[in-house]
């Protein structure tokens, strides 16, 4: 269990005036700290592994101290055996695949040292490249060099820095897997930084959503992507409406609230929160969740039809997006997503009139 | 021809001198963050701008019996320090610090931070860091630090006149020889002296930089490599 | 009135061209001016061990003539290589006869005008506070156990580490001292050795021994028929802008107060009654 709680600011000349203030538990198994960029993640990771110093707090990984503030204990890196990926991997160039997998266990006798490296490459299935250097060898392969590497030294913890960058989605998962089956049998605390919503889903780990240099909540990743409670991390969970507006009208009985939009007559039907009439709120709605028709709907279950004009359609690949303005507040504008095959079939064009079909559930509260 | 061994000889120690301070002494310019570090900057970069008289005659009042090196000198070795073969290579040394020092900053530098933050985290010291990954990865930097000071010491002019004392086989270097030859109005010998100095410099300098870089630099990692390894 | 009609750019240029022309040409008439200003200066490259004794020669000089004297100190080796490759000086003192008679013989200097200006006298000399005293034991300075290096300027071209030289040898203990001897590129250098202390003793010039700067040393004038004489002489350059004001003040040179000036610095005036060379304050 690696047991972190501690301050970190960092003030001008540096980038920016930055505070990091955590309390987190990471237990064995795969961990992901998931967050926007800025946040403050690898800043956390460089405080885990030594390389920066908290000015306060108390990291520590089961009995082993690193750094507590009021003894003014602090591990150097090379004491904390703690395993560190970076984004850039950083693998020594001048060194073989080989070689930099055993520059952590250069204190071994020679033939433990060659052993142990021969079995984790095995392990990695990186073997055959074993007299390749950094340079020679490419993208999922290096990944796994690295990770060997790391892992040869039996460290107590291991933090990884978006280690998944840059792979496809096989390759990603491939090296997860062999992740995960090192760790069965040692079962060490794994920190895995991601910004990447699908890789949060698709890892299925425990969750600590950073942003601001605060943890904004913990827990599985459901729980963590689909109710956001800041904007930016609503904005990193793929949210791409956030609609203002007040409080007009409770309705405890039914469990929803209805929202007017900005100053107009445009009102939908959110969720209960923690409000009162009259309050200022901001409403979250993926663009996804959005349907459209071409003609006024009736006898549907959603509570939300909105009808409007498409300012726009523009073409994002697999999707189109469209803007639509609200007919009784032609200020809001929505984003929607619609297939291509929609949009021909539709007929949908700028400038037509549609209809807008949110559900209630669809709808989050977000903190302004 | 004495002269010309010497020069050799000089530019040789001076060489040797001047990696043996220069890389602790870089090290500690690339990597440490002090508020004061641009003072010692300054001070190690001094001599480029410094009239090599205006060095000479510093040193020649330091190795004097009032100046602190002198003293120290006479301490140990019984007489003085000036007008010997070793004050011209402490005087030769001052004069290119910055030649040596510059080049090896700027390659240490160079390395990228995250791997010496990886090599700190896979539990190396820093003195090991130094050696097996720092030094490997800027062997250009040190090539361009020995060749520059010994090409630089090899054509000192201005200090070697004021220390030296132009003692033949002991402070008569090329360079000295060559000017008192003038002097006494021997030109064909100056004119025979200056073309072999020209030409053996030339010659040195091309073989180390036509030894393209790339070669030595790979040279240099498949000798340096196995043991950094270890 | 022509076919092609010269374009509004081209007429402007042409002015603009007439404008630097007349720039270029007061700029020349300027120089022209202040080129003769400067006819009244005269330019001197001197001996280094001058540089005590002309400034004061030259304020003499510049009392009673309206000429200004421009001096520049060096070796005497190193201003003729100059001067051979035409640096534009009017005058020339030589520490070593040798040299300006070979600018007469290369017709770079006007033969009529060449002068033996003093004949230079060679001292032992030690710092103040030395443990030695040549005044009392003269050569014997020399050979104390104390003395690990002598300083004297370098006899391959200076005149002053010659008659050193000649003065050592004919006194018998060139073969005894030559280890301790280290080399100054001129008599300055040698000079510079000596009062730094990397030197212990040094045989220099009497005329740097009674400057300012080392007065205060103890010296022993080495007897003049112990080395060939040093012959010191001066002359004019053939390019020399003004060569009447040159010659005007080779001729004040040749006065009794200027010879005076030159006995009381130190040197020996050739073809007068010898006048002893150390001063009354000694």
């Amino acid at each position: 269990m690696l047991a972190a709680q501690f301050k970190f600011s960092r003030f001008p000349p540096g980038p920016s005036l930055f505070a990091l203030e955590v309390s987190l538990q990471v237990p064995a198994g795969i961990t992901i700290l998931f967050g926007p960029s800025g946040a403050g993640k690898s800043t956390l990771l460089d405080c885990l592994a030594g390389l920066q110093t908290p000015q306060q707090g108390r990291i520590s990984i089961n009995e082993h101290v690193l750094f507590d503030g009021p003894t003014r204990l602090n591990l150097p890196p090379q004491a904390r055996r703690v395993a560190y990926v970076f984004q850039t991997l950083a693998l020594f160039p001048h060194l073989t695949a080989e070689e930099n997998v055993a520059y952590g266990l250069a204190g071994l006798p020679r033939d433990t040292r060659t052993a142990r490296v021969r079995e984790i490459l095995q392990a990695f299935a990186v073997e055959k490249l074993r007299h390749r250097k950094p340079a020679e060898i490419s993208g999922g392969e290096r990944q796994r060099i690295t990770l060997a590497r790391s892992l040869v030294t039996q460290p107590r913890a291991l933090l990884l820095d978006e280690p998944l960058i840059g792979l496809d989605a096989h390759t990603k998962s491939a090296v997860i897997d062999d992740l995960r089956a090192w760790n069965a049998s040692r079962k060490i605390p794994i920190l895995l930084v991601t910004h990447n919503r699908e890789e949060v889903s698709a890892l299925g780990e425990q969750v600590i959503a950073l942003d601001h240099g605060q943890v904004v909540s913990e827990g599985t990743p459901l729980e963590v992507l689909e109710t956001p409670r800041r904007r930016r991390l609503a904005q990193a969970a793929g949210f791409e409406n956030f609609l203002r507006g007040t409080v007009a009208d409770l309705r405890e009985a039914d469990g929803v609230m209805r929202v007017r939009l900005s100053d107009t007559a445009c009102e939908i039907e959110v969720p209960l929160g923690y409000a009162s009439a009259g309050d200022a709120v901001c409403v979250a709605v993926r663009a996804g969740d959005i349907l459209l028709a071409t003609h006024p709907p009736h006898s549907l279950s959603a509570r939300n039809v909105i009808e409007g004009k498409i300012t726009s359609l523009e073409s994002q690949g697999t999707l189109v997006q469209a803007r639509v303005s609200c007919a009784a507040g032609p200020s809001i504008e929505f984003l929607v997503h619609v297939t291509p095959g929609a949009v021909r079939e539709l007929e949908l064009a700028a400038g037509q009139r549609v209809w807008l079909v949110l559900k209630t559930h669809s709808c989050h509260l977000v903190e302004n | 021809m004495e002269a010309l061994l010497l020069s050799l000889r000089l530019a040789l120690c001076v060489s040797a001198i001047l990696l043996v301070l220069g890389l602790p002494l870089a090290r500690w310019l690339a990597f440490t963050h002090w508020r004061g570090k641009f003072l010692l900057e300054a001070l190690v970069a001094l001599p480029l701008v410094l009239p090599p008289t205006v060095l000479g005659f510093y040193v020649l009042l330091a190795m004097g019996p009032r100046g602190p090196l002198g003293k120290l000198w006479q301490l140990f070795f019984g007489h003085g320090l000036a007008f010997t073969f070793e004050g011209l290579v402490l005087a030769s040394v001052l004069y290119s610090l910055p030649f040596a020092v510059q080049p090896l900053v700027a390659s240490f530098e160079s390395v990228d931070r995250k791997l010496l933050d990886a090599s700190a985290i896979l539990g190396a010291t820093r003195w090991r860091t130094f050696w097996r990954v720092i030094l490997p990865l800027s062997f250009p930097g040190v090539i361009t630090a020995v060749v520059l000071s010994f090409a630089h010491t090899l054509g000192e002019f201005g200090v070697v006149l004021m220390v030296g004392g132009n003692l033949p086989g002991i402070t008569r270097t090329v360079s000295i020889d060559i000017y008192d030859r003038v002097q006494a109005l021997q030109y064909p010998e100056a004119n025979r002296l200056a073309l072999i100095l020209l030409l053996f410099s030339f010659v040195t300098l091309s073989i180390v930089y036509a030894v393209n870089r790339r070669v030595a630099h790979d040279l240099a990692q498949r000798l340096w490599a196995p043991w950094a390894a270890k | 009135m022509t076919t092609t009609e010269k374009t509004p750019g081209r007429r402007e240029s042409k002015v603009q061209l007439r404008l630097a022309v007349r720039i270029v040409v007061l700029i020349l008439i300027a120089m022209g001016l202040t080129h003769e200003a400067c006819a009244q200066e005269l330019r001197v490259a001197a001996a280094s061990d001058l540089q005590f004794a002309m400034p004061e020669l030259a304020a003499q000089f510049e009392k009673q003539s309206s000429v200004r004297l421009n001096v520049t100190y060096g070796s005497s080796g190193n201003f003729f290589s100059q001067i051979q490759s035409g640096a534009p000086f009017d005058l020339f003192f030589s520490a070593d006869v040798e040299y300006p008679h070979r600018l007469v013989s290369s017709g770079i200097a006007e033969p009529d005008t060449l002068f033996q200006y003093a004949l230079g006298q060679i001292v032992i000399w030690v710092p103040a506070n030395s443990s030695l005293a040549p005044e009392r034991d003269n050569w014997k300075a020399l050979v104390d156990p104390s003395v690990q290096k002598i300083a004297i300027a370098n006899p391959e071209h200076a005149p002053y580490g010659r008659a050193a030289v000649a003065a050592l040898k004919k006194a018998g203990l060139f073969d005894l001292v030559q280890p301790k001897l280290v080399y100054g590129e001129n008599i300055s250098q040698a000079a510079q050795f000596v009062q730094s202390g990397n030197a212990q003793a040094g045989i220099l010039a009497l005329s740097l021994a009674l400057s300012p700067a080392m007065r205060d040393g103890k010296h022993w004038q080495i007897p003049s028929d112990l080395h060939p004489p040093i012959q010191q002489a001066a002359v004019v350059l053939k390019f020399a802008p003004d060569p009447h004001a040159a010659r005007a003040f080779l001729e004040f040179l040749k006065t009794s107060s200027a010879r005076a000036t030159l006995s009381s610095f130190g040197f020996q005036i050739p073809n007068a009654p010898a006048v002893p060379a150390t001063p009354a304050h000694h």
